[in-house]
């Protein structure tokens, strides 16, 4: 078994030079400056983009979709579980009594909400041509991960296979789409600053909007 | 032989591209967000899926996943296979008009990547025909539609004439070249050929207000059909022109025609085409006419313009270019019967024109069928008018019009604008 946790150690390590790899190339290439006149302001545009532009409400496409939308954010608050779980096991501690229950929950509905949208992933056309096999990979590989550490929260004898398929989770988020987690936030920033330049975000209460 | 095209990426390879190249998640939550998908629910009419084709080519050369096992994350180099699905996937059926970008939870920009893979296929000289010709006329004649000088100067000694006529004022100027003067105003080449009286309607706005302003006989056009066909050398020439006419006469703003393409290219990507700020800044006419109205410097009368009017947010002026409240403001000034359509605004859809759609005639049918999703907001306002700030929406909401069977007629904000307004001797 300590080898295994060695393991997760040494894996994490890979994970985090694979990130700081992928982040080195993303910032060795150019920031586009926006020479335009502002209209509106880029730093509140970027302070809605992280933050009430995140809500369900703020888009037509999560107000349409609400449903997934809500299905993706309590995958990744059952991944944000898991990992928690995972330091815990690593630690030596484990979560007792409302805190297990939390996380029991948490991780739970997360697994629920990956296979949900790893069989919506199968079943729809569009999202079948749009995918590539690390659309498939990536979601099984955090779906095994939960399932493990489901099991790891109802019986600690399940720690092993928790482990090891940390390591693979581990090792696979630099390789594969899950790297989005380092990218997502100078996407949003750049979305943010962009029309918030431009006075289109945030939006002005009572203007111009489609609701 | 795609050394070119791939060229191109590198070089406009930013943090802003990288970002967006990496962060979809292909979650497909865009899809009913384009007017091409809605019309025609296809695969290849989900925006995240035309961004895939440039995907999958940025993987090749920036991913060593993508190197080592391209079949694991679709990478693949540019060939002739990909270049033709990206023709028509990024001029076919895309008007970059941003709406998925705003829909995107993760904040992928689609109309960067869409542009750029357009700026790949102008390298390799791949644009579509009617487009790259609109580009090359420009470069060549000064504007678009190849007008000669000659011709543009009688255009506005009769239109002079008739502002007049139309004022009753034989002082009534339309004036040209006057270094100075406060606006420097410009006009799309179709206002010149086609449509004199949209001219003729902003001389009129312009003399009820009192303006100090010009036009160029050397570089009036306000269009940029580079930002379409993603050749950023050429809209940094076109664009280079005008800012520099703006200059030479010391003007003190730019204002641009009703064009949406134009007022994006020259008002938010000009200087960054140019690497350098304007001497002047620049403002949409639509902006200018409602300071007018606000600081009443003109009057209107509603009552002038009695059927149901809705307004059509140019993608370029709206959602790209952050005009919002302004042609509301307007018409609600302007009209009796001002009637939304939903959505609107920044949420707008695209009517199918933009994108340099209306040059390039192979992809007709499916900017028609695109525009079906307008055509059915539009009847669902039960207006008789649809006013509209852009030339290329314009035209293809007349076609849509046609096409729909709609009834409706289709007006440039200047010209309601134009039909409301009290003359000064008339204010008493």
């Amino acid at each position: 078994m300590e080898a295994l946790r060695l393991g997760v150690i040494l894996a994490a390590g890979v994970c985090l030079v694979g990130l700081w790899l992928r982040l080195r190339h993303f910032l060795s290439l150019p920031l586009a400056r926006d020479l335009s006149r502002a209209r509106g302001s880029a730093r509140r545009g970027a302070r809605y983009a992280l933050t009430l532009g995140m809500m369900p409400w703020a888009k037509e496409s999560t107000r349409k979709h609400a449903l997934s939308y809500i299905r993706g954010v309590v995958f990744h608050l059952g991944i944000f579980a898991a990992l928690v779980a995972l330091v815990a096991a690593l630690s030596g501690a484990r979560p007792v009594g409302g805190s297990l229950l939390l996380a029991e929950v948490l991780v739970g509905a997360g697994l629920v909400a990956g296979i949900i949208g790893l069989l919506e992933r199968l079943a729809r056309p569009d999202l079948r041509a749009l995918s590539t096999a690390d659309d498939y990979v990536a979601v099984l590989v955090m779906d095994l991960v939960l399932l493990a550490a489901l099991a790891w929260l109802r019986d600690p004898a399940a720690v092993g296979w928790f482990y090891a398929l940390a390591i693979a989770m581990l090792v696979y988020i630099p390789l594969g789409k899950i790297r989005h987690c380092i990218f997502f936030f100078p996407a949003r920033i750049f979305f943010g600053r962009h029309f918030g330049h431009r006075g289109v975000l945030p939006p002005a209460v009572g203007g111009g909007e489609a609701r | 032989m795609m050394d070119k095209a791939l060229e191109v990426l590198e070089r406009r390879l930013s943090r802003q591209l990288a970002a967006s190249l990496e962060t979809c998640v292909r979650c497909g939550i865009c899809a009913d967000s384009c007017h091409y998908y809605l019309a025609d629910p296809r695969p290849e009419h989900v925006p995240a899926y035309r961004a895939e084709l440039l995907r999958r080519i940025y993987r090749r050369h920036h991913d060593p996943v993508g190197r080592l096992f391209p079949g694991l994350v679709r990478a693949r180099e540019l060939d002739d296979e990909l270049a033709e699905e990206l023709i028509k996937s990024a001029y076919g059926t895309c008007t970059m008009c941003r709406r998925c970008v705003l829909n995107c939870p993760m904040g992928v920009d689609n109309g960067l990547i869409v542009r750029t893979a357009r700026g790949m296929l102008a390298a390799l000289g791949r644009v579509p025909k009617g487009l790259q010709d609109t580009v090359d006329v420009h470069l060549e004649s000064g504007n678009n539609m190849a007008v000669s000088e000659e011709d543009f100067v009688e255009t506005l000694e009769w239109l002079e004439e008739q502002l007049q006529d139309e004022v009753d004022d034989p002082e009534a100027r339309i004036p040209v070249n006057q270094a100075g003067a406060r606006v420097l105003y410009t006009l799309n080449p179709r206002e010149a050929k086609y449509y004199p009286l949209t001219i003729l309607a902003a001389a009129k706005v312009f003399y009820a207000a009192g303006e100090s302003w010009t036009l160029s006989t050397r570089a009036w056009d306000v269009t940029n059909y580079a930002l379409f066909n993603g050749d950023d050398e050429a809209a940094r020439e076109i664009a280079g022109w005008l800012a520099q006419e703006a200059a030479e006469l010391g003007v003190e703003e730019v204002v641009m025609a009703e064009c949406g393409h134009g007022f994006r290219a020259f008002r938010w990507e000009g200087e960054n085409w140019l690497g350098r700020s304007y001497a002047a800044p620049v403002r949409g006419f639509v902006e200018l006419v409602a300071e007018y109205i606000r600081t009443g410097r003109i009057k209107l009368d509603p009552a002038q313009n009695p059927e149901p009017v809705t307004y059509h947010d140019p993608c370029n002026q709206a959602r790209n270019g952050g005009i919002l409240e302004e042609p509301r403001y307007i018409l609600k000034h302007a009209v009796a019967d001002f009637r939304e359509m939903h959505p609107h605004g920044r949420e707008n859809f695209c009517c199918g024109g933009g994108g340099g759609m209306m040059a390039m005639g192979e992809f007709a049918e499916g900017r028609l069928a695109a525009g079906r999703v307008k055509a059915e907001q539009i009847r669902a306002t039960g207006a008789k008018v649809v006013a509209t700030s852009c030339h290329n929406c314009l035209d293809q909401i007349t076609e849509l019009s046609k096409h729909y069977d709609l009834g409706i007629k289709v007006l440039n904000l200047c010209e309601v604008v134009a039909e409301a307004i009290i003359l000064p001797g008339d204010r008493q």
